[in-house]
């Protein structure tokens, strides 16, 4: 399986990362955002929020890293929340119950504003 | 120093041609002072030879004249005196323009002295005295006088002649230098040539062949299957550059042997899967299964299981999330832990529960997988199923009219969370009671997520158009014909598994007897 790499543009809000990826989440592109989500998880009480809004598609590759990314971050004391309008992704998150547990919101600060372990 | 084969050739070639011109510009410069040399002998000091033989002879000519006409008193002799004195005067005049060196000009000048002499003794004393009739006195003062004269110029003529038989005696002598020099030129010249050659032709392509042994080796050890090569050269052309492609390539090599060592181990992959997965569907009366299953790759995520058991038919479809082995792995996990729980009796929530926890255990976060759990009871038509974070089942009802068109929707019933990642990740169930003719359609999220070339998902609303489009078909070949709608959407790219399975209740009259 040839790993491709996804542009993943990283901004700094006060008290978080945003992290928004740029193209689809799949299996062959997910090795980007799992290593993005990796180097947050070194800092202190890690938060970020995940804008999928620039994703077209989304595969269950892609589900599992930000479900294991909201594992890791909140293990490390912080958390991960998503911002995202696509019906779609959405659609992903609410038929296998990921969404339950995890603050989804239509835009970054509405989603942020949902983070455990503050 | 980075120096291409081309320019190294270029450039031998270049120094041997310049190597020629010099030699050639060294050989015509050395003939051309040789030339001048022999010029010098020739223009110069053989003329000075015959014009001072000239000078001595003329006045011993004019002596010999005069001695005559004193004798016969004739006068054709005179004559003759005075046509040798023109012929003095020419060589004199000769004499003054060839001898340059100072000593050559002294001896010429004593000569013209001495022979000015001569001529003014016979001019003005010996010719009048015999024209006067005193031929005895005439003869008496030329011999006095004359011959001493005549003498003299003899001896300045002789010295004369050896200052030219010196220039002569000089200039072979510079010549023969001058050639013993050019032939030593022209041979060192020449070994240097041939040495500047000789590196050139043999030291160079000795360098160029060593190299391309060394490739040749190379290329023979790796033609035998040895890719460690270690292939040092380092000279700055073309054949450094090949060395360097060859080490690529030899990486290359090693990467497809990695990868067909993992082809190999794929393929041993699918064949564990294969048996794990295709196990013949039981026939159970009042009941028609047709599964179907298309893999993306040579292993996958995707996976069902059919058991019966008196009545009562149990159906899972199951999907991991990603793809190739590790999924499959998770397939396998899923499948051992659900059919194992299912042998010792335990009921659909705790056969499920048990896969949650087996995933859970055996693999990372970022792992996960949806499930539908199905029972049917095939007397009552009573189908429960748990639906762990899977695309809902799809229902076919025929509709009265003809009894081959249906109409279709979605099973949105109780929603559980996917297995493998929460401790707990619910199990409702839902019931529904199905009718004679009722298809219950299972599927993986290949159909949902196949993906047109402008990006565009397949997604429920096309699924459940085309499933219900295709219900007159006939269970058998629903699957399939889906299978192909759904390529030509993706238009051949399809690149998730596909499974699905077409459930169709009959309601078989031998269960319906024994109610």
């Amino acid at each position: 399986m040839a790993q491709q790499k996804i542009d993943i543009q990283v901004s700094d809000q006060d008290q978080y990362k945003v992290l928004r990826p740029e193209g689809d989440l799949d299996v062959y592109t997910v090795g980007s955002l799992r290593d993005a989500l990796g180097s947050i998880v070194e800092e202190d009480s890690p938060r970020v929020v995940v804008d999928l809004d620039s994703v077209p598609f989304m595969d269950s590759s892609g589900l599992g890293a930000l479900m294991g990314g909201v594992r890791r971050l909140r293990e490390a004391g912080g958390d991960l929340a998503i911002s995202c309008t696509r019906e779609q992704h959405l659609k992903l998150f609410t038929i296998t119950g990921f969404g339950e547990g995890v603050s989804i919101a239509p835009t970054v600060e509405e989603a942020a504003k949902g983070f455990r372990n503050e | 120093m980075k120096l291409s084969l081309r320019w190294k050739i270029a450039g031998g070639f270049g120094v041997l041609v310049a190597l020629i011109l010099a030699l050639s510009w060294i050989t015509f410069s050395l003939f051309g002072s040789l030339r001048s040399v022999q010029r010098k002998v020739f223009d110069d000091a053989l003329p000075g030879l015959i014009a001072v033989d000239e000078i001595v002879r003329s006045y011993t000519a004019q002596s010999a004249a005069v001695r005559g006409y004193l004798i016969g008193s004739q006068g054709e002799l005179l004559a003759q005196y005075h046509a040798e004195v023109d012929v003095t005067d020419f060589w004199e005049e000769r004499g003054r323009a060839l001898f340059n060196a100072r000593e050559e000009r002294d001896l010429l000048s004593q000569l013209v002295e001495a022979g000015g002499s001569f001529q003014g003794l016979v001019d003005e004393q010996v010719i009048p005295l015999a024209e006067d009739g005193n031929r005895s006195q005439a003869f008496r003062v030329l011999g006095q006088e004359g011959t001493p004269l005549i003498s003299e110029i003899e001896r300045l003529g002789s010295l004369l002649r050896d200052t030219q038989d010196r220039v002569v005696a000089t200039t072979q002598e510079g010549v023969r230098t001058r050639s013993n020099q050019t032939v030593i030129i022209l041979l060192v010249v020449t070994i240097a040539i041939v040495l500047l050659g000789l590196l050139l032709a043999v030291v160079l392509p000795r360098r160029l062949v060593a190299n391309l042994s060394k490739l040749v080796e190379a290329t023979r050890a790796i033609g035998r299957g040895d890719l460690d090569q270690q292939i040092d050269i380092r000279s700055g052309d073309e054949v450094e550059e090949l060395a360097v492609r060859l080490g690529e390539m030899q990486s290359g090599l090693k990467r497809l042997q990695q990868l067909a060592l993992q082809d190999r181990e794929l393929e041993i992959a699918a064949s564990i899967q294969r048996n794990l997965l295709q196990r013949s569907v039981p026939e159970i009366p009042g009941v028609h299964l047709v599964p179907m299953q298309r893999q993306a790759n040579l292993v996958g995520g995707d996976w069902y299981d059919v058991d019966a058991h008196e009545n009562i038919i149990t159906v899972a479809v199951g999907d991991a999330s990603g793809k190739g082995i590790g999924a499959a792995l998770m397939a396998t996990v899923a499948l051992s832990a659900l059919r194992a729980e299912r042998a010792s009796g335990a009921t659909p929530k705790m056969i499920v529960d048990r896969a949650n926890s087996a995933l859970r255990d055996a693999t990372d976060s970022d792992s996960f997988t949806t499930m539908l759990y199905v029972t049917l009871d095939c007397r009552s038509g009573e189908l429960i199923y748990l639906n762990m974070g899977h695309p809902a089942p799809f229902l076919l009802r025929p509709t009265v009219a003809d009894g081959l068109t249906a109409r279709g929707y979605f099973m949105e019933g109780a929603r559980n969370r996917a297995v493998g990642w929460f401790e707990d990740p619910g199990y409702q169930e839902t019931m529904v009671k199905l009718d004679p003719g009722d298809r219950v359609i299972l599927f993986t999220d290949g159909f949902l997520e196949a993906k047109s070339a402008d990006g565009e998902v397949f997604g429920d609303h096309r699924l459940a158009a085309a499933l219900t489009k295709l219900a007159p078909l006939g269970t058998d070949v629903i699957a399939e014909e889906l299978v192909r709608e759904v390529e030509s959407f993706a238009a051949g790219k399809l690149d998730d598994d596909l499974t699905m399975l077409v459930l169709e209740f009959r309601g078989d009259p031998q269960w319906r007897s024994k109610r």
